[in-house]
């Protein structure tokens, strides 16, 4: 055997690694068949006597073989075609039939209703780790945009038997590769209808659209070769930018969460400082609303009091002028440092030592008596009373 | 001699049988035959079944299909001096036997023939166009026009170029490269907008908020001065109503308050004149007074 395991093992092996069938069981030696057959017939044909009845069953045999080899059956799926001498005579539906023995008719039985599936651009992936399933064809799956840009995709084409004449007669259809021809079709109409198409689109808006114009194109071109093969459905799988640009791709859509987060960092603070710039707002009118209550109350105060006052002043007005103006007199000069000069003395002034001046005088508010001067005077007043305009 | 008598019987059967079976021959439905008769054709049968000929008859086999016909892939430079990777191929018929069988041997010696004619009549269309063409609703026209093409230079083979499609039209790899490059580049530049513009309407967003900011806070204040000048204009109109019911009363009195909040301080040293109001008693004794005033 050529295939016979070379590591010395012994053990002979098939052509694709497999060992020897279990049981041990050997190809049919046909030299000890035929020999057995032949000790069949020679059983029920009595010795001697083989010549010329012998040859008559014998010749039964074969031509009843040869008749029942016309016998062929027909599944529900598929649908029977008769040729006579190549000739199509007739087609049969689901069932046992029988058709005169080669060579006078043949029988096709093509399946008509299966959907044959073409994977384009991909391969069912044979790895398990690969969680798309599907392993790239690049040669395939990588076309041209119309926006010169290239584009990743896959996509599946589903086709059937519509016209079983016309798929076994009228195109060659490299028997067995039926899908070479539909691939090919299939290839060319997707690329034409990508090649008018931009980039973002196929990957987004327009791929419905794309799969009914390839399906249409496709259907056109097999028409027009009267294929007898109808496409069913076009699916586009993956429609992707190409491994090399992908990162690219992917970053745009980083950058547009980007702006979203700008947006959102921005809508944030402005709803942070809005309503405490309001807040700030209403404090600053209750300030001022309590300002104003403050200066009518204070205004009414002293008003009322000054009325009192003069009420009582009114009565009596030169001794209570007098009472005022002393009782004043006396708080105001209680704590100051007095020195009492005699108008007659006039050489002293000039000898008396003044304290040194303050350096920065305390701008006077006589206008605000309700914020006194807190820190001690240091000022010097002079205060002449001669001068006193009026006096009590 | 009777054994010889059997053998020539026996010959001539199969003699004849041959001579029969020569005569019959069958047309499938996806063939159709020429008859030829000492070299020079006959009859042309279109008809599949069973057909009977002369024996001095040869019948030549041709597919009546439609053929396939890959070409390989190759390069092709249009007109614009860019480099297409084309993969197309073409689907033909026989339409004329006789011709067919008069200037091919045979289906693969055909196809021999057919491929460079149509790896030129690609060249020649597609070398005739501008890449950009391919791109564009015109690849249909283009591949029509290769056909045309094409039967032309196949018409006196008896075939009939049914339909040529391009494949693939692809980009050699170093163009695909370039191309890569160009789209990682759009791509970035796309990002960077985005971002620029997410910075854009981040400030936007911002600035605006301060203005608002500031108008509130503006308003407010104006509202407040126009409050704190209410407040004070009805001090003055409280305070000038009392007031002015005796303006030297509230000269003096006012005055009185004055001194008593203005001159707290002890460190004050006030130098004051014996002869002062104050003092009026001070010198003269509680006479005094009188010869004042």
């Amino acid at each position: 055997m050529p295939w016979t395991n070379q590591n010395g093992g012994g053990q002979p092996k098939g052509p694709w690694g497999q060992g020897p069938a279990p049981g041990g069981v050997r190809p049919p030696d046909f030299e000890s068949l035929l020999r057995k057959a032949w000790d069949e017939v020679r059983r029920f044909v009595p010795e001697g006597s083989l010549g010329r009845r012998g040859m008559t069953v014998i010749g039964v045999i074969a031509f009843g073989l040869w008749l029942l080899s016309g016998v062929y059956t027909v599944d529900p799926k598929e649908q029977g075609v008769v040729l006579r001498f190549g000739k199509f005579v007739e087609h049969t539906g689901s069932g046992m039939h029988w058709h005169l023995p080669w060579p006078i008719e043949t029988a096709y039985t093509p399946n008509v209703t299966d959907a044959n599936q073409i994977d384009i651009g991909y391969k069912v992936s044979t790895d398990k780790n690969n969680p798309s399933g599907a392993d790239d064809v690049p040669d395939e799956s990588y076309m041209l945009t119309g926006d010169e840009n290239i584009v990743d995709m896959h996509f599946t084409v589903y086709w059937r038997i519509k016209d079983a004449n016309a798929f076994l007669f009228n195109v060659d259809l490299n028997l067995g590769k039926q899908d070479d021809v539909v691939k090919a079709v299939a290839e060319s109409a997707m690329r034409e209808v990508v090649g008018q198409d931009h980039m973002d689109e196929i990957m987004t808006s327009d791929r419905e659209q794309i799969q009914l114009k390839v399906k249409r194109l496709m259907q056109q071109t097999l028409d027009s070769y009267k294929a007898g093969i109808l496409v069913t459905e076009v699916k586009m799988q993956k429609a992707e930018p190409p491994n090399e640009v992908r990162e690219a791709y992917l970053d745009v859509q980083k950058a547009l969460a980007d702006q979203e987060r700008k947006r959102n960092e921005g809508e944030a603070y402005a709803n942070a400082i809005i309503p405490q710039a309001r807040g700030d707002a209403a404090h600053i009118l209750q300030d001022a609303e309590a300002y104003k209550q403050q200066m009518i109350a204070e205004a009414t105060g002293e008003a009322s009091r000054f009325l009192s006052v003069y009420q009582e002043y009114k009565k009596a007005p030169q001794v209570t002028r007098q009472r005022i103006y002393l009782e004043t007199m006396s708080r105001v000069l209680a704590p100051m440092n007095k020195v009492i000069v005699d108008d007659s003395a006039k050489g002293v002034v000039p000898y008396f030592q003044l304290p040194a001046p303050p350096k920065t005088a305390a701008p006077a508010r006589p206008q605000q008596p309700q914020q006194p001067p807190q820190q001690p005077s240091n000022e010097q007043v002079t205060v002449s009373p001669g001068d006193q305009g009026g006096g009590p | 001699m009777n054994r010889a008598l059997g053998l020539s019987v026996a010959v001539g059967v199969l003699l004849v049988l041959g001579i029969l079976i020569s005569c019959v021959y069958t047309v499938a439905q996806t063939q159709e035959v020429l008859l030829v008769q000492f070299g020079a054709p006959v009859a042309q049968v279109d008809a599949p079944g069973l057909h009977f000929k002369s024996p001095l008859q040869r019948a030549y086999f041709f597919d009546r299909r439609l053929l396939n016909l890959d070409a390989p892939s190759e390069e092709v430079i249009a007109l614009d001096k860019k480099r297409i990777l084309v993969d197309a191929f073409a689907r033909w018929r026989i339409v004329d036997p006789l011709l067919f069988y008069q200037t091919q041997d045979n289906l693969d010696q055909a196809t021999g023939r057919l491929k460079p004619i149509l790896s030129s009549s690609i060249r020649e269309v597609l070398g005739s166009q501008d890449f950009a063409a391919m791109l564009s609703g015109r690849r249909s026209a283009l591949m029509r026009q290769i056909r045309d093409k094409m039967n032309h230079d196949v018409k006196a083979f008896g075939i009939v170029i049914a339909d040529v499609r391009i494949r693939r039209a692809d980009l050699p790899q170093e163009n695909s490269l370039a191309i890569y490059q160009r789209m990682q580049k759009e791509r970035e530049r796309e990002a960077a907008e985005y971002r620029a513009q997410g910075d854009e309407i981040n400030q936007r967003i911002r600035a605006r908020a301060e203005r608002e900011v500031t108008v509130i806070k503006a308003e407010a204040s104006s509202q407040a001065a126009i409050l704190r000048g209410q407040g004070d204009a009805e001090k003055t109109r409280i305070t000038a109503q009392a007031y002015s019911q005796d303006p030297g009363f509230f000269a003096f009195y006012r005055s009185m308050q004055a001194y008593q909040d203005s001159l707290p301080g002890s460190n004050t040293t006030v130098i004051l004149s014996p002869k002062s109001d104050f003092f009026k008693y001070f010198g003269e004794g509680p006479g005094g007074g009188s010869g004042r005033k």
